[in-house]
């Protein structure tokens, strides 16, 4: 299901993505898993798409794979005009970092060994840009931008809170000016306070830098309040796609409706900063 | 922290203890080759601080030998000479380390010669030799463990790293290498490479067989980390960012492994340096003038030396305060590591 | 059914390639053998030649290999020069003698084992546990060498035990009974030294797998039940610890081959170590390859027996689940 928007030709269009895993069992069983199983959606660039669906729907596996970190079974993502899906490495390489991915658990997606600025200069020294004083220069201006003093630019991420953390991961994505940001859960693993945080500065670096979020949840009233569009996901296949207020106005799909009735909605009572 | 804390004190044991055996030189009063026909089989000195007319000295002394009159070939204190202990003596020249020519070594006598430790069948000083002796066998065993580790370093990174028809065969070999029984493996593989070699060439063939021959285990462990590693998100969001798989072994990977490679290191050492006595024992090892704990045992096997030279049993006891030692360091590197796990997980889940 | 012919197929997998591997090692220096072969006065020129041909030894290796699965087949094993015979009955003979050493020796380290490592557990921190604990430290430092070197001297110094051989001289007229008492006595010195050098690692297994079985609530809940200790001990705790203990088993059974040879050779037991390495010293290359093979076999078979009885044991592997 397509949407054609005001703003132009969307900034990323997936068309039929099918992702299977191999049998957990190896090589005894045979059995695949279908985690996607032709997937289709298209984002506008400077919008947030939500993708909203229960645990096992297959969410992380489409983040996954829009980042080119996991190789589709079939399917293509178009992108920039190329088909990303088939390009081979090095070719992908100049593409990566037009798009980033936060992980839902910092713990795991920042390396214990390094300190916050190696964290979010990390990305520069991997694409070669620039010298070592500019990309300090830089990691320490990204880390002020997400709200980290100063103070904290030296430390390993065991001596910062979880919200910290996360700022941390979101400045890193950041590092190389990417045009999508693909947020798998970034807020799940937090507080609710937290939460209404950090969501507050994802807006606020969504106007001022012009991204494109492609939001990951199972949280319906967070989907409803950050997103322009929302995508449910079920067992691999979009089920509904629409415009959040109408969704939530009028959902036409079981699970849709089943999603919007089970979680309390106690992010929806947060007051929430939103700059049109 | 407490467990560095066991870590620093039995590293410095360690180092105490592989101090002496690299001092040799210093520490020994002889040459590891210097013979003395006329004193074969000399039980060890006796150290007297009281002489015969119950006079007390401040310089320990020893009595010289004589031959005595009631048995062949056997020996007892010649009261009536009596050599003084001198510290920091010039002896035999030596090279510290392998480099510096030096002549100072720590003890000895002016005339006669001291055996602290008794002499052999060609009247060389034991304890000298054991000294010497020990660096053969604690360098084959570092050496020997730093092949092993380099080999399975090498090959569980690779297993691990590329998966797929890689890890199966490099699995299934090493399944294999773990099957055979590791002395036979090891005497077979020394089977059937040259035996009469120079005492450097059986060195070097001392430690690549014994290299070879351990790698399975290590590959195993390292290969279970990199997979582990390899899905760890940062690992994935690196590669989000481009790099290259050199990178990512280099920068994120390779460091996971460290502190498996280094409790395998801690365990493996003692086992390699008792391989090396054990083929220098059997007669495949280092061979003869040079000292090895293990072919300074070798003349054990025959009984008369077993029933009537008590003291050349005493090179096998050298080997145990380093067992003692790497196993210390082992127990403290695994509680290291096991601590640090704990406060991994625990960091993981502050919120 | 198919868990053993599974087992079955990896163990003969393991044996063929342990095979391979073997010649392969063989293969390094083949040039050099032979001229050594020709060296050694014991062999005469025209053995060389023929056995040269026969076993085809300038070949490539995979034909001597295969002239060699052959000879196998045919239940030689190969031939030995320095013996002058097919390999196969020389091995066969050392092979029991092994076994038994080596057996023994297992069954009377897991005798003791089971009860120290089951002690130690129920008295954790008390000083029954401790005093173990320091004895499994003090024997773990000191190598099997070390072991076997000193208790030879023990025998030889003391006269207590013969020190060697499986038999003294005159075996054949002693009476049935004191031909027994000769053999064991005899086997007192080696069977020790094996059974000393491998208890510290039996021990703190048996330990380890009981203190963890210990703390299992179903244990409490039994207790609770009015069931006395030691029913709960023997019926629940040891059924239950048994798993990786019997895994430990087939391994330790592995591990005791590879010490053995050490220990006959020093203490002058006529097994197969002292024979592997004559054959070594001698240049023998198809008794050092039988050798490594029976010993291969030996460990895999121990670990297959450890499947049996965990397959026994463990009704989960009945099922299918583990």
């Amino acid at each position: 299901m397509l949407l054609l928007h005001e703003n132009g030709p969307p900034l990323l269009r997936a068309e039929n993505l099918e992702k299977r895993y191999k049998g957990a069992r190896g090589r005894g069983s045979g059995e695949s898993v279908t985690a996607l199983g032709g997937v289709s959606l298209s984002i506008c660039p400077q919008t947030t798409l939500a993708l909203v669906g229960e645990s096992g729907s297959g969410k992380s596996s489409l983040a996954l794979c829009l980042a080119c970190l996991e190789p589709l079974t079939s399917g293509c993502i178009w992108f920039g005009g190329r088909d990303i899906a088939a390009l081979d490495e090095p070719h992908l390489r100049a593409v990566r970092p037009q798009i980033q991915l936060v992980f839902q658990d910092p713990a795991s997606s920042l390396s214990p060994r390094l300190t916050a600025t190696e964290i979010v200069s990390e990305p520069l020294l991997i694409q070669q840009r620039f010298g070592k004083q500019e990309r300090c220069a830089r990691a320490r201006g990204l880390l002020e931008r997400v709200g980290i003093p100063r103070e904290k630019a030296g430390q390993t991420p065991d001596e910062f809170s979880g919200g910290q953390r996360q700022r941390l991961a979101i400045a890193r994505a950041l590092a190389l000016e990417p045009k999508l940001l693909i947020l798998d859960e970034a807020l799940s693993a937090l507080d609710c306070s937290m939460q209404a945080q950090i969501a507050n500065l994802l807006l606020e670096l969504q106007s001022s830098l012009g991204l494109t979020y492609l939001f990951i949840t199972h949280d319906f009233p967070m989907a409803a309040h950050l997103a322009d569009e929302i995508a449910v996901i079920d067992r691999g296949k979009i089920v509904e796609m629409d415009a959040s207020r109408q969704i939530v106005r009028a959902p036409k799909h079981d699970v849709t409706r089943r999603l919007l009735a089970a979680t309390p909605g106690s992010f929806a009572t947060t007051p929430l900063l939103r700059v049109v | 922290m407490k467990p560095l804390g066991r870590f620093t004190k039995w590293l410095i044991v360690l180092g105490l203890l592989h101090g002496v055996v690299a001092g040799a030189g210093f520490f020994a009063p002889y040459g590891p080759g210097e013979q003395d026909r006329e004193h074969p089989y000399v039980p060890p000195a006796r150290i007297h601080i009281v002489d015969a007319q119950g006079r007390f000295h401040f310089r320990p002394f020893i009595y010289g030998r004589q031959w005595r009159d009631d048995s062949f070939e056997q020996f007892s204190e010649d009261k009536a000479k009596a050599l003084p202990v001198r510290f920091f003596v010039s002896g035999a020249r030596y090279h510290l380390l392998g480099v510096l020519p030096c002549r100072l070594h720590l003890f000895g006598t002016e005339s006669g010669r001291i055996y602290l430790l008794g002499s052999d069948a060609y009247g060389r000083d034991q304890f000298s030799r054991i000294l010497h002796g020990g660096q053969i066998s604690l360098l084959a065993g570092l050496l020997g463990t730093g092949l092993t580790l380099l080999l399975g370093a090498s090959i569980g990174t690779m297993a691990g790293y590329y998966g797929g028809w890689r890890d199966g065969l490099l699995m299934r070999l090493a399944e294999l290498f773990a099957a055979l029984p590791w002395l036979y493996l090891l005497l077979a593989l020394r089977a059937f490479l040259p035996l009469a070699v120079s005492p450097v060439e059986a060195f070097l063939l001392v430690i690549v067989v014994i290299g070879t021959v351990g790698w399975a285990r290590p590959a195993r462990l390292v290969r279970g980390v990199v997979l582990s590693a390899k899905e760890r998100d940062f690992v994935r969001a690196a590669r989000g960012f481009g790099a290259s798989g050199g990178y990512l072994l280099r920068r994120h990977i390779m460091p996971a492994t460290s502190s498996v490679l280094l409790t395998q290191a801690a365990i493996l050492v003692p086992q390699f340096v008792l391989a090396e006595m054990t083929l220098s024992f059997l007669g495949l090892g280092v061979p003869e003038p040079v000292p090895s704990w293990g072919n300074l045992l070798a003349t054990l096997e025959q009984y008369s030396v077993l029933v009537s030279y008590w003291w050349m049993y005493l090179p096998a006891l050298a080997i145990v305060p380093f067992f003692l030692g790497y196993l210390g360091l082992a127990s403290a590197l695994q509680e290291g590591a096991e601590a640090y796990k704990m406060e991994e997980r625990r960091a993981g889940s502050l919120r | 059914m198919r868990y053993f012919l599974r087992r079955l197929m990896q163990a003969s997998f393991l044996l063929l390639g342990a095979s391979i591997l073997t010649f392969l090692f063989s293969a390094l220096a083949p040039g050099n053998y032979l001229d050594e072969m020709r060296m050694n006065p014991q062999i005469s020129a025209d053995t060389v030649t023929s056995l040269r041909a026969q076993y085809q030894l300038d070949r490539p290796s995979p034909i001597r290999y295969l002239r060699w699965v052959s000879s196998t087949v045919h239940g030689e094993l190969g031939f030995s020069f320095a013996y002058n015979s097919p390999v196969a009955p020389l091995l066969w003979v050392r092979a029991w003698n092994t076994l038994l050493l080596t057996l023994t020796a297992t069954l009377l380290a897991w005798v003791i084992a089971l009860p120290l490592g089951f002690w130690g557990a129920t008295a954790v921190g008390r000083w029954p546990d401790r005093a173990l604990s320091g004895t499994v430290a003090a024997l773990l430092v000191l190598p099997d060498l070390l072991l076997a070197l000193s208790l030879m001297i023990l025998a030889v110094r003391s006269g207590w035990f013969p020190a060697g051989g499986l038999v003294s001289v005159g075996f054949e007229a002693l009476s049935p009974l004191h031909k027994l008492r000769d053999i064991v006595l005899h086997m007192t010195m080696p069977v020790a030294a094996l059974v000393l050098s491998s208890l510290p690692i039996l021990v703190t297994h048996v330990r380890a797998a009981v203190t963890e079985v210990l703390g299992a609530p179903y244990l409490r809940a039994a207790a609770g039940n009015g069931i006395p200790r030691r029913r709960i001990l023997v019926r629940y705790v040891l059924r239950a610890a048994a798993n990786p203990l019997i895994s430990l088993f087939g391994f330790s059974v592995g591990a005791l081959l590879s010490g053995s040879l050490l220990v006959e050779v020093v203490m002058g037991w006529p097994g197969l170590g002292p024979l592997l390495l004559e054959a070594i010293l001698a240049r023998d290359l198809f008794v050092v390859i039988g050798g490594v093979l029976l010993s291969t076999v030996f460990l895999v078979g121990g670990n297959f027996l450890a499947d049996v009885l965990l397959y026994w044991a463990d009704p989960r592997i009945r099922i299918g689940r583990t």
